[in-house]
Parts: structure tokens; C-alpha cells; sequence
């Protein structure tokens, strides 16, 4: 790695501040950002890292009437395991303990897991040999490129990356709120690629913590070619409130999480096992594949089915 | 045991014998542990800078900073500073850059060289696994400054503590270390197992080695290694 300065932070308010000038970018886990910085993805390099790790109190996951607060510094092993989260949370919990692998569920954080940049090949590519979209170049190289792991819901931004994050889909089904340094966003509307990142924060913004609601019945599934150590090919969250409204969100399948309105119509009479196929074939109805992944529509057609049935009765 | 070799540690060891000793040796020398390389972890009160362009020395670390920007502005490292770090029980203070990574100071900076491997470097492997306060960590995504006032253990620690001779033994008996290369990390998070499910299931300990990869395939002996480990060393407590 090229050399940066390091920074401990003691509030989320003060990493913010320092982080304000775009020049000085935080880190928790650090699982993703030290591998970009080795990589040299951007054409942009840091002049200091700030370590999140040393804020304290951060991490917690306690439960607040009807909803969980969980310190975005929580680690993804500890969601994963939380009785709270496995109780109130299901998907939350299915999905924290399906990142990666026990080690980086060890190192990695909840907040982490949400911000961390998108797994696309292009992007990523080391010494940023492909100048793309994202870096402020002309075209997104997935458009004509090898695509097999790309969105299939179009594009973010005139980018076709998939979002990779497993936790992602969960928050959003659940109905959680971000809550930053400076605002609180719905999980929903947190997402998407936005330049470097994978989401709407700005320069000078630290997520804190998240909101959970709880919810009567929710469910986690993913694809991925291996079990350990893998992003997504394609996951799904689903999640029922106790009044019967059933919420379906896709992950890996577009740069954002992609909520299908045409899945949860299907399943807003109850979710039964025709209507949980059914919801398989309208989430897909709309799935516009690239050259080379029409086969993660039939992966995400299925992956709706299952969830769903995981939840039903 | 400063003063005694692997192989007179294994020879008087007794009760394994001679050939689990020559086994030893050889398992031993995978997980990387020299002859004596935990007892040359001395700790040192004087901390001396060094330069890491021009090779000056100073004790002050303002100077050194001073003499950096002054002298080598355009140095394409960083300011190094001091790091306090516990490995294996041992205090060391130790120079490094703040881009350096765990597994980076352990080879640069202490005498460590054999157990914590680089392979993929991306934290995709689990080769580098290091016992950071008692819990997996890759230390080929861990900034070594950011390790100050933790306990770290890596393979060498472990296989030279007393306790774990056992599971020192399962894995030479299991044969549970082809190449090898990814062994020391396998052998941490072992040690991480038995101290969390005592007795493991074989579910368990996939479960727990899934972040560890083996080209060589040996995950079943290092399921048999850690459930014979586990329950000899139930039976000697």
C-alpha cells in the first residue's frame, strides 16, 4: 500500500469533520477499503485514514419499543449471533451470517457491510484500467464486457454493477433507517452508485447507527457459487409486519437493492406456495439481462420462491 | 525451552516418542517456528527511530518527524512511528509505517517470519490468520497500529504453548499439513475452536475453518485433527 497517516477517531462527529475535505476517508472494519487502497482502484488516493474502530459505544445492539438500534460498528458476527436480531430480525441475522467468511464477520461491521463499494470486475480492476462511469469515464465497460455477475434490473447512473452487499437487502426489506452524522435515510433510499460509493452519503457524513422495525416474519436467502468467501450471485430478503404486508428485495441483481413491487403484489393475499411462485415470476417479469446473465433471472426467480416459502403459513 | 531445540524438545517430550517428535518437527516447522524465535522477542524500552529513507537514528520523535519532512519530502513511504505491540506474550515495540499491515510488521519488523503467510492478500484466503484478543482476525487486513493495547497470538505462540502440545500432535498425526501453506492460519483458528466449543462438532469446525482455503484439500484432517486435540486435551484437564 501506498502510505497514508492514520487517525483514530473518538466520536463519529469528529472522523466526519475530519473526513469533510474528501481527502481523509474512514474505515471500520477495513476489510474492503484496505484491499481498494492496495489495489489502487481510483485514481484518487487518501491522505489519511480514519480508524471508526476506537469510537466507543458504537457497536451496540439493544432494543428500542418496537424497533432494534443496532451501532452501525457492530460486528457482522455479533448481529449474526444476537438473540434480539435473530428473534425481531430474522433476515438480518440469516444475512449477517452469510457475508463472507467467520473471520471477516470477526472484523467486519454492520455499517461496513452497507458502505462498502461495489464488487463490479471493471470497477475494481487494480491501477484503474478501466476509467468507468464511476470514475468520471465516458461509458461502464459491464454494457459490452463480461457481464456474467452484473445487474439485470438496468443500470444506476449509466452503472451496471451489482450491489454485493448481503445485509443490504435485509435493512431494506425490514423497513430500517440509516442513520448518519447528518440525516436519517431510509434504508430504502440509501443505496445506489453514486461515484466511488455504493450510496448517497457525502464527504463529511459517518453512518451512526441503524433503525430496525420489528417484523413478525422475515427471511433471508443467497446464491453464491461458494458457500464461504463469496459475494452474491444473487440474494433475496423478504419480511412480513404483523399486519400482513410482506416486503421482497433483491440483492446482487442491480447497483441498488432492488424492492419488486410486482413480487409483493403477488403475495399481498398471503403467502402460500402458488403465491410465492407466482412472486417469483413477477419479480423477474421485469428483469432486463445483460449479454451475459440471463441465467441470474432464473436464479433470482427462484430465490424469491424460496425465501418466501421460508416465511409462509 | 530457550535454551533447547525443537527436536530435544520433542526427544524429551517422552510419552510421543521419537516418532511423533520427528513428526513434530515437521509440523512444527510449517507453522513456523524457528528455534528460538519466541524467546528472541525481547522488549525494548529505548525505542530508536530509524529512517526509513536515509537510515538515521534518532530517540526523539519529534526530530524524527522534523528530519522526515525536512530531509525527504517526496519519500514514498510514511512517517513511521513507534507500534507497542503483545505477540505471544511478549511486549515489543516495534517501528512501522501507518500503511503497514499486521502481517507486513510481523515479517519486516519482528522476528516472525514463518507463521503468518501471505497468499492472497485481499483477506480472501485466511492464510494470515492471527488470534487478535482471542478472536480470528486477517492480519493482512489489519493496520498494525491499530493493534496497540491487543493480544495477539499467531501460530507460533500457540504451538509453542505447553497446552496446545496436543493439538500439535493431532495435526502431525492427522497429517493434516500437505504444503502447508495455509496450515498456521488453519492451526490459529483451530486453537480459536477448542477455546470456544471445548469439544467441537465436525459441524462446528467446518463451520468456523469455512474462511480458510487449502489447495491441497486437507479440510478433513484438520476436522480429525481438532476433534482428537480437543479430546485429548478435555481428557488431560
Amino acid at each position: 500500500m501506498k502510505h497514508f497517516k492514520h487517525m483514530q477517531a473518538s466520536s463519529a462527529d469528529e472522523a466526519a469533520n475530519e473526513a469533510k475535505n474528501g481527502t481523509a476517508w474512514v474505515m471500520a472494519g477495513g476489510t474492503d477499503l484496505l484491499g481498494t487502497l492496495k489495489d489502487e482502484i481510483f485514481p484518487e488516493y487518501p491522505e489519511c485514514v480514519i480508524d471508526l474502530k476506537t469510537i466507543p459505544d458504537m457497536d451496540g445492539i439493544a432494543e428500542e419499543g418496537d424497533a432494534l438500534r443496532i451501532g452501525a460498528l457492530a460486528k457482522l458476527a455479533d448481529v449474526a449471533e444476537s438473540d434480539l436480531v435473530k428473534t425481531h430480525a430474522a433476515a438480518l441475522a440469516q444475512a449477517a451470517g452469510r457475508v463472507a467468511s467467520p473471520t471477516i464477520r470477526h472484523m467486519g461491521t454492520l455499517g461496513g457491510n452497507i458502505c462498502q463499494m461495489h464488487r463490479c470486475w471493471y470497477f475494481r480492476v487494480p491501477d484503474d484500467r478501466f476509467h468507468c462511469k464511476r470514475k468520471g469515464g465516458a461509458t461502464c465497460p459491464a454494457r459490452i464486457g463480461d457481464n456474467r455477475y452484473h445487474s439485470i434490473f438496468g443500470d444506476d447512473n449509466g452503472c451496471f454493477a451489482s450491489s454485493s452487499h448481503d445485509t443490504a437487502p435485509a435493512l431494506v426489506a425490514l423497513g430500517a433507517t440509516v442513520v448518519t452524522t447528518k440525516r436519517e435515510v431510509p434504508a430504502e433510499e440509501f443505496f445506489g452508485a453514486h461515484g466511488h460509493r455504493s450510496n448517497v452519503l457525502e464527504d463529511g457524513e459517518v453512518v451512526k447507527e441503524f433503525r430496525v422495525p420489528k417484523a413478525a416474519k422475515s427471511a433471508f436467502q443467497k446464491f453464491a457459487l461458494r458457500k464461504s468467501i463469496d459475494f452474491p450471485v444473487a440474494n433475496c430478503a423478504v419480511a412480513q409486519t404483523a399486519d400482513g404486508a410482506t416486503r421482497v428485495v433483491l440483492g446482487g441483481v442491480h447497483p441498488a437493492p432492488w424492492r419488486s413491487r410486482e413480487a409483493e403484489e403477488a403475495v399481498a393475499g398471503g403467502v402460500t406456495a402458488d403465491a410465492a411462485e407466482a412472486a417469483g415470476e413477477a419479480a423477474v417479469s421485469v428483469a432486463r439481462p445483460l449479454g451475459k446473465n440471463a441465467y441470474k433471472v432464473d436464479i433470482a426467480r427462484t430465490l424469491v420462491k424460496r425465501t418466501l416459502m421460508d416465511i409462509a403459513g | 525451552m530457550s535454551n533447547v531445540s525443537r527436536r530435544d524438545f520433542f526427544k524429551a517430550g517422552g510419552l510421543a516418542g521419537i516418532a511423533a517428535g520427528v513428526a513434530g518437527l515437521g509440523i512444527g516447522s510449517v507453522l513456523g517456528v524457528p528455534e528460538e524465535a519466541v524467546a528472541q522477542t525481547v522488549t525494548v524500552t529505548d525505542f530508536v527511530y530509524t529512517c526509513p529513507v536515509c537510515g538515521s537514528k534518532t530517540t526523539d520523535y519529534d526530530s524524527l518527524v522534523k528530519h522526515f519532512e525536512e530531509a525527504h519530502p517526496d519519500a514514498s513511504c510514511g512517517i513511521p512511528q513507534c507500534a507497542t505491540l503483545t505477540i505471544n506474550g511478549n511486549e515489543l515495540k516495534v517501528q512501522v509505517e501507518p500503511q503497514w499491515t499486521l502481517r507486513e510488521t510481523l515479517l519486516r519488523a519482528t522476528d516472525l517470519h514463518g507463521g503468518t503467510k501471505e497468499m492472497c492478500d485481499r483477506g480472501g484466503c485466511g492464510s494470515c490468520t492471527v488470534l487478535i484478543d482471542g478472536v480470528p482476525a486477517l492480519a493482512c487486513t489489519t493496520l498494525a497500529v491499530q493493534c496497540e493495547g491487543k493480544v495477539i497470538e499467531t501460530s507460533e505462540g500457540i504451538a509453542a504453548d505447553e497446552r496446545y502440545r496436543p493439538l500439535v500432535e493431532a495435526y502431525a498425526k492427522a497429517d493434516a499439513a500437505q504444503c502447508g501453506y495455509c496450515t498456521p492460519g488453519q492451526f490459529t483458528v483451530a486453537k480459536y475452536i477448542i477455546e470456544k466449543y471445548g469439544e467441537p462438532t465436525e459441524e462446528q469446525i467446518r463451520e468456523e475453518l469455512a474462511g480458510n482455503i487449502c489447495r491441497c484439500g486437507t479440510y478433513s484432517r484438520h476436522v480429525q485433527a481438532i476433534t482428537e486435540a480437543a479430546a485429548a486435551m478435555k481428557g488431560g484437564n
